[in-house]
């Protein structure tokens, strides 16, 4: 085994391995939650999917909404902007369960390295 | 600028060194961008490395790597560059990048997006910037494996100095703003030195991260705040270290690697990186893990 990474095992704390490899995730999935639409640039989290279903509820088929940037953008297809979020938010949720379940099953460093 | 000869496409400099075998990397990191971006990719190189690379490799795989090959014949500035490999071995190459800049007059296509050869492109997250609405775009923040920032000089360009913006990613199209974004970069490079007095950056080698940074900086009205430069909406440049290593390649986009300590260089962590685009400073970490990569990826 290589030197330098026989004392890496050796300091290598479990808890800030398992701590490091949530945050990569969670950057991972803040990554597949951004959506670009329009020119504008939206986030598939609760906030913006409900207020846009309310938009949608409320009977308005477009609108102009305020990015996460803070830019108007008139969406022409609200429901168009809404399947979007959703489609995001879902593919960002699932790959976030998949891997916070195998963290959550890892009990030593190299089960957390899948290794 | 050339002829534009198709829509989108991504670009690699790689000028080869005694050192470091830097078509070699070019054609590994090509292959990341066409499984992961299905994009047509340049390569632009000197004489001397296009005939090693032709050398070194067949004529069908470099046909599958690159679409286009660029050949330039530019002067180089002397930038001796202290690299690592690990915190206990290092070596001092010549870097050839001062041409960067010149992407604009040798990239043939309409929007392009220039990559660094050592940044592996694992997932397809930057095919969303190419309908973006900014002319140009970059990272303005990074990374360490361990989610920690980098060191401070690494964000400001000293210690108070303008933010730091990263010239290993940079989208652009082009529009009238891009043009003049690469004769604002193309201005600052020709007269580094003034600049280097003016921003007080550290002068030990030439670096394009700080052309880049100086020409936002000028074209934001020489403020804080600007909104003409994308930065991939804020996300981070996950950068492996010179001092860290790739242990072990389990598949083609996932690495179990080591994150050193910047305070106790002898003490690592693991990190597991699985879809993420990295970027890695270690060269002679990526070369080691070419032959595995290349099982994957053929």
């Amino acid at each position: 085994m290589d030197e330098r990474l026989e004392k890496a095992l050796d300091f290598s704390n479990y808890a800030l391995t398992l701590n490091n490899q949530k945050r990569n995730i969670r950057n991972r999935v803040a990554q597949l939650q951004i959506v670009h639409h329009l020119g504008g640039v939206f986030i598939a989290d609760h906030e913006t999917i409900a207020f846009v279903k309310t938009l949608i509820d409320l009977k308005h088929k477009e609108s102009i909404v305020i990015d996460s940037k803070n830019n108007p953008i008139t969406v022409k297809s609200l429901s168009e902007l809404l399947e979007k979020l959703i489609n995001a938010y879902t593919s960002a949720t699932t790959e976030f369960d998949i891997e916070n379940e195998k963290l959550k099953k890892s009990r030593n460093i190299k089960k957390i390295m899948d290794w | 600028m050339p002829t534009i000869q198709a829509p989108e496409g991504v670009c690699f400099f790689a000028y080869n060194n005694s050192q470091l075998d830097y078509v070699n990397m070019a054609i590994t990191s090509s292959k990341f961008v066409k499984k992961n971006l299905q994009l047509p990719v340049c390569l632009i190189t000197d004489e001397g490395s296009l005939s090693w690379l032709e050398e070194s490799h067949s004529t069908e795989e470099i046909e599958k790597c690159f679409d286009y090959i660029v050949t330039t014949n530019d002067n180089m500035k002397a930038n001796s560059r202290r690299h690592y490999d690990s915190p206990w071995t290092e070596f001092t190459a010549q870097f050839n990048n001062s041409n960067k800049h010149k992407i604009y007059q040798y990239s043939p296509f309409e929007k392009t997006l220039l990559l660094d050869i050592d940044y592996i492109v694992k997932s397809d997250t930057l095919l969303k910037y190419f309908d973006s609405d900014y002319s140009v775009s970059m990272f303005d923040n990074a990374t360490t494996l361990r989610n920690e920032p980098p060191l401070f000089l690494e964000r400001f360009l000293y210690d108070a100095g303008i933010k730091m913006w990263w010239s290993t990613v940079v989208y652009f199209d082009r529009s009238d703003f891009s043009e003049l974004f690469f004769n604002t970069w193309s201005h600052v490079a020709d007269n580094y030195d003034y600049y280097q007095y003016l921003y007080n950056f550290p002068r030990k080698m030439f670096r394009t991260d700080y052309c880049v940074s100086i020409a936002v900086h000028i074209l934001s009205g020489m403020t804080a705040e600007q909104d003409n430069i994308g930065n991939f909406d804020g996300t981070s440049l996950l950068n492996m270290s010179q001092k860290d290593d790739i242990i072990e390649v389990t598949s083609d986009n996932t690495w179990v690697m080591l994150s050193h300590d910047s305070k106790e260089v002898w003490k690592n962590i693991l990190v597991k990186t699985n879809n993420q685009d990295i970027h890695l400073m270690n060269k002679r970490a990526f070369d080691r893990i070419i032959p595995k990569l290349t099982e994957y990826l053929l």
